[in-house]
């Protein structure tokens, strides 16, 4: 089995600004419905959503991407069953890892001095691996 | 230099956060090696929905789309948006 890791850094001032220029559209082109509301509409939510558009800046890092860009949107970090973060992928998202093999996605979130980042490792499956469940 | 090419320019210079000034660049120049983050070619993206009324589609949110001034004319273009 091989392991990919995917990192990336976002300030959070750039999210504030966009939020601040942009405000819903912004919203909308980037998080999923889930995201925003977890994320909440208070002076939390630039550091949140810049830790997840680092998070899905850091998935595309891991994936294969050529022609194909998913949108930002089908790459979700969402609240697991332990209460951190887990990547769900979506649509084309989860399609480009399922035909490059590339599961078990575990993500770890962080800022500090005004950035956010994001670490995201995912197991590469070989062709004579079964997928675990 | 047309004017779409001035409110292009515009754009990056308001919302590019590049750290070379825009009008060293040439039209091929590749805006990412001059620095252009994902982040802020969201803004670039948003900021020209804005400047020439119209949506980018799914299709052209892809990175090549905003590589450099004449990949963004030619996107505006397959829009139907004047670029003479």
């Amino acid at each position: 089995m091989k392991v990919l890791v995917g990192m990336d850094i976002q300030p959070i001032h750039e999210v504030e600004a966009s939020l601040t220029n942009f405000g819903a559209r912004y919203g909308r082109l980037i998080y999923t419905a889930h995201e925003l509301r977890d994320c909440g509409a208070n002076a939390r939510s630039a550091t949140k959503l810049a830790e997840r558009f680092a998070a899905k800046e850091a998935v595309l890092k891991i994936l294969d991407l050529g022609d194909t860009v998913p949108p930002w949107r089908f790459i979700e970090v969402k609240e697991g069953s332990s209460g951190g973060p887990e990547i769900a992928l979506h649509s084309s998202a989860a399609d480009l890892a399922q035909r490059q093999g590339i599961q078990n996605f575990t993500v770890s979130l962080s800022h500090a001095g005004g950035v956010a980042t994001a670490a995201v490792v995912a197991e590469v499956m070989s062709e004579t691996e079964e997928p675990r469940s | 230099m047309s004017s779409t090419d001035m409110k292009i320019r515009d754009v990056l210079t308001e919302h590019g956060r590049l750290p070379v000034e825009v009008e060293t660049l040439s039209d091929t120049d590749d805006l990412y090696e001059s620095g252009l983050t994902s982040h802020a070619s969201v803004n670039v993206m948003l900021a020209l929905e804005d400047t020439f009324d119209i949506e980018f589609p799914d299709s052209l949110l892809r990175k090549g789309t905003f590589e450099s001034v004449a990949a963004i004319r030619a996107a505006l273009a397959s829009l139907g948006v004047s670029v003479s």
